[in-house]
């Protein structure tokens, strides 16, 4: 539901007079509780603050622990305490008025002058010039304007007012001020802070209704009501207080023993001290992470957790509970992939559908469709009533009868999700808007979420374990917005750069491969079954011998009209008028970004490439699992020939690496610009032994064969790739770490087995065994070392990109696209007069300019 | 059947996300590939998600800045007047001509042995070597043998002797200063243009034969400051898109675009986080929601600021619908209209 209206919100600091206007209770007593465990009045527990104890009354409003939100109460410093989040403003404050006078150090005259000027410093240069107005001769450096008035007054020596000399002002760290080297009590600032007249504070752009300086010096404390900080009584029946009403107790303890020691008239020493832990337990109070204040920490040692710690980071109110909220309706567990759904669908376990529910909203209309809900004693049926006057009801098997006679207009139903239902299907992290989009539920049994493996792209899943979260829209508004614009259908286009974003996989390549290959035929009975199995019922054209081609099957699915033509080295694939009538559909073409699906997209329109994949998947699927496909060891194993040819090219390479380190010892190694002779030979060595891997790719294309079943889907790119079968069966090729050579290790060598400065390729990780024959000790080690590497920059990696994102969505996340195409932002300011130039969208831009 | 009206942006539509997540995405999967095979290239900069970070971050200088330098239209296709640029653009450093030195210091003497060799590579005559060092106050250079130039430098102190050396050694015999390296390069129209490792615009700019137009470098700032806001933007974009298609991904330009005008459509270079766009923003708590939330907060309740609750993150936080996409617009249904429709009498 939506809040009510706010305009906006305000910031101020409290004055002490609205904290004793805010506060129901004084509180004096350090002790919450009695003897007997009963809160006691004036301790801070106090039960005018409000109720957490169900079954209670609150003493101020009379609520309960669900209405009363609770009530502010006080403590009466004895003597003034600095706060500590702003003691940098006070300090500046401080510098920035006169010590005698009080007065601002700037006629206003001065002020109007210096505006300007420091309103072209923030937009313009920086650091560069220098400001010269009457004694102001300071460099700028500082972005808040406010900020920067406040520091160039730092260099005025004498009062333009009284004319009195200025004195060194200095701030210790967290609380501590000194003038001249004596120290300024809290009161002697207070003081002079409240002679600041208003007029001055507005000439630096303070608001006197919201702030008055004085205010910054605490004299009365604000404590927060009981359920900002509730107690919790353990299993043992102790009470465990909360953090913040801990620190509270030190506070009023203090406080306590400083009026007793001042009643005493205690010597000043004495005083000065405890009024200095007072400050401590204040500073500490807001702020447990100041700098330079030891850690205020619990009994278990574990520091404790305060004010600003509460609002602060990714686990603060802000960000854990603002920003990011808890919500019901939604369900979460593993996925796993279901061909027979199509991308528009989530298949949802019956139990997860029989605890979510979809708001029935009883009108005239459908009153006799919510009865039959009502009626239902299992799955589809009502889990709870809302009456007309907001309370919910139930459904049990006692009151369904009762529930059943007095159904109306104007109840709202809690229906169970049933087949047709709309929900929002998310995985995490969601990196882009396709990580959230609604599905169409489907109740299936089973305990796992099921989606189609096509869309497991844009949400980047896998079937290894993944779970994926589910959300109910409950609004009409909500649920229309989902079905109409967020379902897969709708967003398949990628907005990144308006390509598909849902394509065939693995072994629905490799069905496409077997099926439109040159030399794949069907007899009638194989045809109609594969054809029947997607809903066709109509045969191609028989070729001669009342067989029928992979590719004429094919081309059943093609949409009429579809013109398509690629002619590569590696593949070709010609489609006229929705037949193909030559080449091999390949991965390119179908797989992820494949060519073939986008020109569908663009020609056809998401509907038909939809349907158009959907029975391509299962007729690929369908054909696989007749056909069948598995590997083995023996699809690694090397001829002799093979060996003979490895041996070659490890000789090769080797001799080529010896080749640069002999014309780098001679000295007639040329040094790559940049970089010096010794890092040119790293680098053109790594280069030269990486290029072993090439070489073993090209003996394999020469001497393995589709017959090869490793080979094959790795050629046709079902799954795996070349590489991987090159480091299987050949050898696993150069190592690196952090993109060079192992280097570092023993004295002058990477592994104590091999000889200082040994300059051959395996002393610094060159692999020449296969994961087939097994890997040498001294390579076993290199080939960790990769491995290791390789991780630790994978994990640093996703942390770098992860705030990147987050500081990318936070900079720009409130610019939009306004009526007439500009784009703007929150404050309305004009970021780009017609959006991308053109004004196009980026799903929509290839049909409107092509490739 | 093809579609192609309507293929403008539906007013509303939250761009800015989209094309944060756009670029962000990729930004992710650039970790993915291990096995890229290392170029050799030229000239040295940085690259992939370093490099986006570094334009995104707004740093004052890139670590590896480049320049590339086109020469004026009619000079273009003549070799030897391009290499006649490229000897006033590289910096020839007194150590780079030099085979080696000796120095004494208690008689304030160093002898530098030059490098015929070297020097004929940037067509430089023991000469100018000497009148440059001269240059220097208290510096006193000539030729004392074939191949040795003799610096004498007076001091009081040792320390201040070998200090003065070192300078000599350091210092630009002939060039701009920044520019460490540069190459002469053959475009594919057969006219020459020189890259550069290093950059200084300012200076470059005001070399002779210098097509002023078609400067290039990769310092943002730098851009900044010689052409302007604009031409700062364009880089911006142009280095973002160079990037990202080196890495072998795809994205819009639109998007790449946005970034590049959010960064800068206040007139001046603002980095994309704490310090920049998102810091800056009118909303307290929008920045709070960010980071440094504490120090937000106090700020605003000294000089009282009002949030106006304009922005994505505010609504979030009060639990409102925000005002972009379906929530930029409002339905409204007439009276009238809802009065004709009547439920089935049944």
């Amino acid at each position: 539901m939506q809040a009510e209206t706010i305009d906006y919100i305000k910031f101020s600091t409290i004055s002490p007079l609205l904290i004793k206007k805010m506060s129901v209770a004084k509180l004096t007593t350090s002790d919450p509780y009695n003897e007997d465990g009963y809160p006691i009045d004036g301790g801070l527990m106090d039960q005018r603050l409000g109720v957490i104890d169900p079954g209670l009354k609150c003493k101020t409003c009379g609520g309960r622990a669900k209405t009363c939100q609770g009530h502010f109460g006080h403590i009466e410093l004895v003597r003034p305490v600095i706060h500590p989040e702003f003691a940098k403003t006070i300090f500046l404050l401080l510098q920035s008025t006169c010590a005698s006078c009080h007065r601002l150090l700037l006629t206003e005259a001065h002020v109007n002058e210096i505006r300007p000027v420091i309103k072209e410093f923030v937009s313009g240069e920086e650091e560069v010039s220098t400001v010269d107005i009457g004694t102001l001769t300071n460099t700028i450096s500082e972005q808040d304007s406010r900020m920067l008035l406040i520091k160039k007054l730092k260099a005025v020596k004498k009062c333009p007012h009284c004319e009195a000399v200025q004195p060194k002002i200095k701030l210790e760290r967290p609380t501590f001020f000194y003038m001249n080297g004596n120290k300024l009590k809290p009161d002697e600032i207070r003081d002079w802070l409240t002679k600041i007249p208003d007029g001055d504070l507005k000439l630096l752009g303070i608001d006197t209704t919201a702030t008055r300086p004085e205010w910054l010096i605490l004299t009365t404390l604000l404590v927060p009501p009981v359920n900002v900080r509730p107690s919790i009584t353990l299993e043992s029946g102790e009470r465990s207080e909360d953090d913040l009403t801990h620190k509270l107790v030190d506070i009023l303890r203090i406080n306590q023993r400083l009026e007793q020691d001042i009643d005493a008239g205690a010597p000043q020493i004495i005083i000065d001290d405890l009024w200095e832990l007072l400050q401590y337990q204040v500073t500490t109070y807001f702020n447990n992470e100041t700098p330079g204040v030891p850690v205020a920490r619990h009994k278990s040692t574990r520091p404790l957790k305060t004010l600003a710690q509460r609002l602060k980071g990714k686990e603060g109110r802000l960000r854990y509970n603002l920003s990011g909220k808890r919500v019901n309706f939604s369900a979460r567990t593993v996925i796993s992939s279901d061909s027979n759904l199509t991308i528009n669908q989530v298949g949802i376990p019956r139990r997860i559908a029989e605890n979510l529910t979809v708001p029935l909203y009883v009108t005239l209309w459908n009153i006799d469709e919510a009865k039959k809900f009502l009626e239902n004693k299992e799955y589809p049926t009502i889990l709870n009533v809302i009456m007309k006057d907001g309370i919910r009801k139930r459904v049990t098997e006692v009151n369904r009868d009762e529930l059943l006679k007095g159904l109306a207009p104007g109840q709202i139903l809690e229906r169970q999700l049933v087949d047709g239902d709309i929900a929002l299907f998310n995985r995490q992290p969601t990196l882009h808007r396709l990580s959230i989009m609604a599905h169409i539920v489907k109740v299936l049994p089973g305990r796992t979420m099921r989606l189609n493996a096509a869309i497991a792209l844009p949400y980047n899943a896998d079937f290894d374990g993944d779970e994926m979260n589910l959300h109910v829209p409950q609004s009409l508004e909500a649920q229309a917005e989902a079905r109409y614009l967020m379902q897969p259908k709708d967003q398949i286009l990628s907005p990144k750069d308006g390509r598909p974003m849902a394509f065939l996989q693995e072994d629905e390549i490799l069905g496409i491969y077997f099926l439109t290959k040159d030399d794949t035929y069907f007899n009638k009975e194989d045809a109609c079954s594969l054809l029947a199995n997607i809903g066709i019922y109509e045969l191609p054209k028989a070729s001669k011998g009342g067989v029928y081609s992979g590719k004429a099957v094919f081309s059943m699915l093609l949409p009429k009209g579809l013109e398509f033509r690629v002619t590569g080295k590696d593949e070709k694939a010609v489609i006229k008028d929705g037949e193909l009538e030559d080449g091999t559909i390949s991965e390119k073409m179908v797989g992820t970004g494949g060519t073939l699906i986008a020109k569908v997209f663009e020609d056809f329109g998401s509907d038909v490439a939809i349907k158009f994949m959907s029975q391509m998947s299962r007729l690929a699927l369908g054909l696989v699992l007749k056909k069948g496909m598995s590997i083995s060891i023996k699809d690694y194993y090397n001829s002799e020939a093979m060996n003979q040819k490895r041996a070659e090219i490890v000789k090769t390479i080797e001799a080529k690496a010896r080749e640069i380190v002999v014309k780098y010892k001679e000295k007639k190694l040329e040094p790559l610009p940049g970089y010096t002779r010794k890092e040119t030979l790293e680098l053109v060595l790594m280069a030269q032994l990486e290029e072993a891997r090439r070489l073993g790719e090209n003996e394999l294309n020469e001497f393995s064969s589709v017959k090869n079943n490793a080979f094959l889907i790795a050629k046709v790119k079902a799954r795996g790739s070349i590489l991987n079968y090159v480091q299987t069966s050949i050898f696993l090729g150069q190592q690196s770490i952090r993109g060079r050579r192992p280097s570092r290790g023993f004295a002058k060598r990477v592994l104590p087995y091999f000889r200082k400065g040994d300059t051959s390729p395996d002393a610094k990780g060159f692999i020449k065994s296969s994961f087939f024959d097994g890997l040498k000790p001294t390579e076993f080690y290199m080939h960790a070392m990769g491995a290791r590497d390789s991780q630790m920059t994978k994990s640093l990696i996703t942390a770098v990109s992860g705030y990147l994102q987050r500081r990318l969505v936070n900079a720009m996340q409130d610019f939009y696209v306004d009526k007439n195409l500009s784009v703007k932002d929150a404050s309305g300011a004009l970021v780009q007069i017609l959006y991308g130039g053109d004004g196009v969208d980026p799903t929509k831009e290839y049909i409107k300019y092509g490739k | 059947m093809k579609q192609e009206d309507n293929v403008s942006v539906a007013p509303g539509e939250a761009v800015g996300v989209v094309a944060a997540q756009s670029i962000g995405e990729p930004g992710t999967q650039m970790v993915l590939r291990t096995f890229h095979t290392a170029g050799i290239t030229s000239v040295v900069t940085t690259k992939g998600l370093p490099r986006i970070i570094e334009i995104v971050d707004a740093r004052k200088r890139p670590k590896f800045p480049i320049m590339r330098i086109w020469p004026e239209k009619e000079i273009a296709k003549r070799y030897e007047k391009v290499r006649e640029i490229w000897r006033k653009v590289e910096e020839v450093k007194t150590s780079a001509v030099i085979s080696n030195f000796e120095e004494d210091l208690k008689a304030g003497t160093m002898l530098l042995h030059l490098d015929r060799e070297k020097m004929g590579l940037y067509e430089l005559s023991a000469k100018t070597i000497i009148s440059k060092i001269s240059k220097k106050e208290g510096t006193d250079a000539s030729m004392a043998g074939d191949d040795i130039i003799k610096v004498k430098y007076k001091a009081k102190s040792v320390e201040a002797t070998r200090k003065a050396f070192v300078e000599i050694l350091g210092m630009a015999i002939v060039g701009i200063k920044g520019i460490i390296k540069a190459n002469v390069q053959q475009a594919d129209d057969g006219s020459f243009y020189i890259t550069t490792s290093g950059s200084n615009m300012e200076e470059v700019i005001n070399v002779e034969g210098v097509d002023k137009d078609m400067l290039y470098s990769n310092d943002i700032f730098e851009v900044y400051r010689v052409y302007g806001i604009e031409a700062a933007r364009n880089i911006i974009a142009y280095e973002l898109t160079e990037v990202i298609k080196d890495e072998g991904f795809t994205v819009s330009q639109r998007h790449i675009a946005l970034v590049a005008d959010g960064m800068t459509f206040t007139g001046k270079i603002k980095s994309i986080g704490r310090h920049g766009v998102a810091g800056e923003k009118e909303s307290v708590f929008a920045r709070a929601a960010y980071e440094e939330t504490v120090k937000h907060f106090t700020n605003a309740s000294f000089f009282g600021e009002r949030d106006m609750l304009k922005g994505v993150a505010e609504n979030i936080i009060i639990g409102k619908q925000i005002g972009l996409g379906t929530g930029l617009v409002k339905l409204e249904v007439k009276k009238e209209d809802l009065k004709k429709i009547k439920p089935k009498n049944d």
